[in-house]
């Protein structure tokens, strides 16, 4: 049905640049798009596509360097541009609202929350303070806080994440926008806030008609919140549809090669592939004359590099900014020839072999300084953390365990403990044999050169002084006798391996890219030819082109040196993707263990099972479960008694999760579940996630 | 079924120093008839319609082109707009029956709709009209009936009765007095998925009703 009304928003040939130092740099070209009442367009794209620019060029809040260079910006049909600040901050006190990615920026940390909230309605509509506070809780009751009325005395640090994210959109909503802009708002929470705050979002977006300009990098959300999506390159939009047809019937190759290179919920190594991008991203600076996306592209001609592709609607309500992209069918994609090699991995072989690592009852405790007088004259009861409590575990030669949970349930405790930063209190911890207790300054150097570490961050795991060759060479000048030149050899031979070519030897590490640092740190991490090498969260730094090219790279290195892994992730689908083994974690206990097909599929630990309802699917079709978890993550210095997950879990059985410790079911060969819950009963839940074959969804259009 | 579920939210709005040229372009461009002025916090300060923009030629000085376009170019809406003390309101929880009695008492096209003098929406005959199609199904496929029945208690819960012993949906129910005979009552039944024949056999049987109209939409 054609929309006669006056769009919320409508932005045409925005076009938006950057001074810099040397030249202009422009950020965004050409971008236009329409948002009506109670509509929510996504736009998404890997970072530095300009999807914040956008946003912050609607309200003009772009930085002092930067400007508008062409287009119109209407809001409810009156011309943004060029209206004076004073207008500007009328319209967005009363009619444009903001929420972004850190909500803890977003509040002020020495007020109360009722404060915060109240000085909207004061200042902006000049209520009473007690009408204010009346209203204020109204809000906070709408947007699902527990116990309005306390929280309003709050300050911001004594709320969890998900609850001050929760009250900034209350603040946002307080004077009833007609839109809404948020960037990023779900990408600092755990993927179950995540979930919850995302209903929320639904529901308000339905409650108050407002419309949503929702940006994020995330396609699953994205998928989850948007009615049109527009995906952004390089500060174009390339492709802009409903959410099915982008998800569904993508046309554009950049869009197409985005869908796949992210893991699906539920596929692995064995049974899919992840393609990289290849290439990467130009520079705003020396954007190729013709098709942007050309160099990259799989289906590049000679005619893509010499004309630049408008923006054309092929089907109704379906633009692509592609020459051929009538041509182009996703379903034949093959990936082209230099790919190949890398994708094609040998079958694993069957059978577990020898346990490698082995982990028995683990406890690694924090001491928590205590600042009373007893404690300092060593009579208070000393109090602990228990990041890693009572975890056991084995990891078999060549295969990966990947361990998984929310934030602060110790996953990177566990991989500390093994690595030797952190010393357990007790339990049994064995490397091929040796027992690894003692920290890792008193190990043997043999064994510090078999276990290595992968970290999430590479900026920081860099020494920014040192070159990379440099930097590689380091474990191999430690833990191999070989001359020098030999070592400059071995450094080349691995920065290859990980398709890096020999130039970058000489480089500092302020000279690459992200992707690139996480390549130098995997080639450290590889070159003392380790047994086992622990990845913490090594790409969830990355975009997601990025990560499917260090995956696919981990998995090759993993092959070729015969490497056992351990890795740890927040994401559900890139550790079934990973992994051969995975690990469910919550507040320092393993809750469920086995091999990762058994985790993603019935029966599941309860926690397991809200923990994949969460994650957001890149796929309208899927069919979901919806199961929130209530409350927050106790703290792990008073864990609640029997089942640690007793006061979150929605299939509690009564006092016998408040007593006991919950017993290990074997759910089958290596398949354990921590629950009070009988197996027959925890067999009989549906699977979460059920995908719709591509097949049957084909044909629709 | 309340103001606020019908009201257009977030309606289009302006500042009382916007020029009435300009809003006079605003309203056409937009397609629209009714413009609340709004002041800070969205707070009601009057209402623009097309004829309020309409200039009596008493207020000019002179009829000279020349003044006629100075006198123009310095009118802002706040000049021409009808005061907030003459308009009728309404706040987003009445019913909605009550604001269309007051839209016909009065022979208003438009009432913006507060919440504590905050502008939260606007209600026009539009939306009224509109509510009016959903009540009587208008989108839904199906057959409407038309039946008339004396206007006593009990006979819709006959009618009502017999297309439940059949298993039928009613997508949407609505009903009048009979026109101009205060002692029967025309009642209009959607049903959905049944055949004429279907129909007509069935509520021929309930005693002192008859079917009036009988079409598919």
């Amino acid at each position: 049905m054609e929309n006669l009304e006056t769009p919320v928003l409508q932005v045409e040939n925005l076009a938006i640049s950057y001074e810099m130092r040397k030249s202009v740099v422009s950020a965004v070209r050409d971008v236009s798009f329409e948002i009506h009442r109670g509509e929510a367009l996504g736009l998404v794209g890997e970072s530095g596509c300009g999807k914040s620019t956008v946003a912050f060029g609607v309200v003009n809040f772009l930085d002092r360097n930067g400007r508008i260079d062409n287009g119109s910006i209407l809001f409810q049909g009156q011309e943004l541009r060029g209206q004076s600040q004073k207008e500007l901050r009328l319209l967005r006190g009363d009619q444009i609202s903001m929420v972004y990615q850190d909500p803890m920026a977003a509040l002020n940390p020495s007020l109360r929350i009722g404060e915060q909230l109240r000085e909207v309605l004061t200042v902006h509509r000049g209520l009473r303070k007690g009408k204010a506070s009346k209203r204020s809780i109204e809000m906070l009751k709408q947007v699902y806080m527990p116990d309005p009325a306390a929280m309003m005395r709050r300050y911001p640090h004594q709320l969890s994440g998900g609850q001050q994210q929760r009250v900034v959109i209350a603040i946002s909503l307080l004077n009833n926008p007609a839109l809404l802009i948020m960037d990023e708002p779900t990408t600092a929470l755990d993927v179950t806030v995540q979930a919850s705050v995302l209903d929320l979002i639904a529901e308000l977006r339905r409650e108050f008609d407002t419309g949503i300009l929702y940006i994020s990098h995330n396609l699953g959300v994205i998928a989850y919140v948007s009615d049109k999506v527009g995906v952004m390159y390089t500060g174009e939009i390339v492709e802009q549809a409903s959410v099915e047809d982008v998800f569904l019937r993508p046309m554009h190759p950049y869009t197409q090669a985005l869908m796949r290179c992210v893991p699906k919920l539920g596929e692995s190594k064995e049974s899919s592939q992840l393609p990289p991008i290849r290439g990467r991203v130009p520079s705003p600076t020396n954007l190729p004359p013709g098709c942007i996306f050309e160099p990259r592209c799989d289906y590049a001609r000679a005619s893509c590099q010499q004309k630049h592709p408008r923006l054309r609607e092929l089907a109704p309500d379906h633009s692509v900014r592609c020459h051929l992209a009538e041509e182009i069918i996703d379903t034949e994609w093959q990936p082209p020839e230099e790919l190949i090699p890398e994708l094609t991995r040998k079958v694993r072989q069957e059978g577990v072999g020898e346990p490698i690592l082995q982990g028995e009852h683990v406890k690694t405790y924090y001491k928590q300084e205590s600042r009373s007088l007893a404690s300092l004259l060593g009579l208070g009861k000393k109090r602990y953390v228990k990041a890693v409590d009572d975890v056991s575990f084995e990891v078999a030669k060549g295969n990966t365990l990947g361990i998984v949970g929310e934030s602060g349930c110790g996953k990177s405790t566990l991989a500390k403990t093994i690595v030797g930063l952190e010393s357990p209190i007790s339990g049994k911890l064995e490397f091929l044999g040796f027992d690894i207790l003692p920290p890792v300054s008193k190990r043997d150097g043999g064994l510090v050169k078999e276990l290595q570490m992968v970290f999430q961050n590479p900026e920081s795991t860099l020494n920014p002084s040192f070159t990379v060759g440099r930097q590689i060479g380091r474990p191999l000048r430690r833990f191999t006798k070989g001359s020098r030149k030999e070592a400059r050899k071995e450094v080349i031979r691995l920065l290859t391996a990980v398709r890096l070519d020999a130039s970058y030897y000489t480089r500092l590490p302020r000279q690459l890219s992200g992707g690139e640092k996480q390549r130098v740190a995997l080639a450290r991490a590889v070159a003392g030819n380790p047994k086992l090498v622990v990845c913490d969260e090594p790409t969830s730094s990355l975009d997601v082109s990025v990560q499917a090219a260090i995956l696919n790279l981990l998995l090759g290195l993993q092959e070729e040196y015969d490497i056992t892994m351990l890795f740890i992730s927040h994401d559900l689908s890139v550790i079934r993707f990973f992994s051969d083994y995975v690990a469910v974690m919550y507040l320092g206990k393993v809750c469920e263990i086995g091999p990762a097909e058994a985790i993603y599929s019935p029966p599941y630990h309860p926690y397991t099972e809200a923990l994949l309802s969460a994650v957001p699917i890149p796929d309208p079709s899927a069919d979901q479960k919806s199961i929130r978890l209530s409350g927050t993550v106790p703290s792990a210095l008073n864990p609640p008694s029997g089942c640690p997950f007793h006061t979150r879990c929605p299939r509690k059985l009564g006092g016998v999760c408040e007593e006991q410790a919950p017993p290990r079911q074997i759910a089958a060969e290596g398949h354990y579940i921590y629950c009070h819950i009988p197996l027959e009963e925890l067999s009989k839940m549906e699977a979460v996630v059920t995908l719709v074959k591509q097949g049957s969804t084909e044909g629709g259009s | 079924m309340l103001v606020k579920d019908c009201m257009t939210k977030h309606p289009l709005m302006v500042q009382p120093t916007m020029p009435i040229l300009e809003a006079q372009r605003y309203m056409a461009e937009n397609n629209i008839r009714h413009l609340p002025v709004v002041g800070k916090g969205k707070r009601l300060l009057g209402l623009v319609s097309r004829q309020t923009l309409l200039i009596q030629p008493a207020k000019l000085d002179s009829l000279n082109v020349w003044e006629i376009s100075r006198f123009l170019s310095n009118l802002t809406i706040g000049d021409v707009l009808v005061k907030v003390k003459d308009i009728i309101t309404i706040e987003k929880d009445e019913a909605i029956e009550e604001a269309a009695r007051i839209m016909v008492e009065n022979n208003i096209g438009c009432l913006p709709v507060l919440e504590e003098s905050v502008v939260v929406g606007i209600l026009t005959e539009i939306n009224l009209l509109s509510k009016l199609m959903e009540m009587v199904g208008a989108q839904e496929p199906g057959l409407r009936v038309t039946v008339r029945m004396p206007n006593v208690k009990g006979e819709i819960a006959k009618l009502i009765g017999v297309i439940g012993e059949q298993g039928w949906g009613i997508p949407a129910f609505g009903g009048t007095p009979a026109p101009k005979d205060p002692t029967k009552w025309d009642a209009v039944v959607k049903i959905r998925d049944v055949s004429k024949e279907e129909v007509v056999a069935a509520l021929e049987k309930v005693e002192g009703q008859k079917i009036l109209d009988l079409r598919e939409t």
